[in-house]
């Protein structure tokens, strides 16, 4: 049994661990982005969420089966190369996108009267595990195939889905009362 | 082959004023009917698309459909039907992919074997690429593409080896 002192700097020796783990795994991810597949798409002011069909995709083990009937080693190496270059993408991706959606809801923030102070915990929260879990993710992905973390990527890509889908409801309720109080 | 209607939130951020998405939906309407449904498969339907598009402006030009509309209107439509394939197409499982490319062999003017070198060599594809998709969508895409040809090549080789 450890006591309470013991428990709280193991929580937060282990919670700066994570915050490690999640920085490292923002900027490592960069690295397949660096070499650019779609340098004309990598543009971060625009990124949004991928959508879920494709978060799905990108981790099917169906294709991986497929890939893996036709008996061919090269085939094999061939298809862990690229689909781990394109999940680590979507990593570096939904790690920009959260980031970039925490900033405008944070400069909206400054301006607003009534903040709520639940509501904003439960986004800075969700912001905390989304970053977390990209963290798992990218480590994950370089160690294990992309499809082995296929639910916690379904769930990561969920996550930040709902922030962004949170955001966006906060942006319309502020707007309307600063309608309506100008009016 | 299913074509899909446009989506309304696609025609209600690309168009400013709501009298102006009947053209595009007609256009669209009419694109699909005279034009995508008789070509074989999505991927042909995609590469048929991007040739539409200018290389320099971006822009989209369609004689025909720009006759019965208007060159804007028929460009507006062409880029969403653009993007609506392609967004089909990178959906595709692998194995629905290579079959894609089988039907796009095919259906090509030009031997099966010339026409996967090119494209393993220069890659077009990339070209085909929509404005403002989803980045980690579009690497999806080209990378399902590049897998889909090495398949299709393993198999040709087998195919060979063991007629």
């Amino acid at each position: 049994m450890i006591g309470i002192p013991t428990a709280l700097l193991l929580g937060t020796i282990l919670l700066l661990l994570l915050l490690f783990v999640a920085a490292r795994g923002s900027v490592g991810a960069r690295e397949p982005t660096s070499r650019s597949d779609v340098p004309l798409l990598d543009d971060e002011a625009a990124l949004d969420p991928c959508p879920p069909e494709f978060v799905a995709r990108i981790f099917s083990p169906d294709d991986w089966e497929f890939v893996s009937a036709t008996g061919s080693p090269q085939l094999e190496k061939l298809f862990r190369r690229e689909r781990k270059v394109v999940a680590l993408a979507w990593v570096h991706q939904t790690s920009l996108a959260v980031r970039r959606i925490m900033r405008e809801h944070t400069q909206a923030a400054r301006h607003s009267r009534d903040l709520q102070f639940v509501t904003e915990s439960k986004l800075v929260l969700l912001y905390a595990e989304l970053m977390l879990l990209c963290g798992m993710l990218f480590l994950a992905i370089q160690s294990a195939e992309p499809q082995r973390v296929r639910g916690l990527a379904i769930y990561a890509g969920a996550l930040s889905q709902r922030l962004a889908q949170a955001q966006h409801d906060l942006q319309t309720m502020t707007a309307g009362r600063e309608f309506h109080s100008a009016s | 082959m299913l074509i899909p209607k446009l989506p309304k939130a696609t025609i209600t951020n690309t168009m400013n004023a709501t009298v102006r998405l009947v053209p595009v939906q007609a256009a669209y309407d009419d694109l699909l009917q005279r034009s995508l449904s008789k070509i074989p498969c999505d991927l042909a339907r995609l590469i048929y698309l991007a040739s539409t598009r200018d290389y320099n402006s971006g822009n989209y030009h369609h004689d025909g459909l720009a006759a019965r509309f208007r060159p804007d209107v028929a460009g507006k439509a062409l880029e969403i039907a653009h993007r609506q394939v392609f967004y089909q197409l990178s959906a595709y499982s692998l194995e629905d992919l290579v079959k894609q490319l089988r039907i796009y062999l095919d259906s090509s003017h030009e031997s099966a074997a010339d026409v996967l070198r090119i494209w393993q060599k220069l890659e077009p594809y990339r070209v085909a690429i929509p404005m403002e998709v989803n980045p980690a969508v579009a690497r999806l895409f080209l990378s399902n593409v590049r897998l889909a040809l090495a398949i299709w090549r393993f198999r040709q080789e087998q195919a060979l080896k063991n007629p």
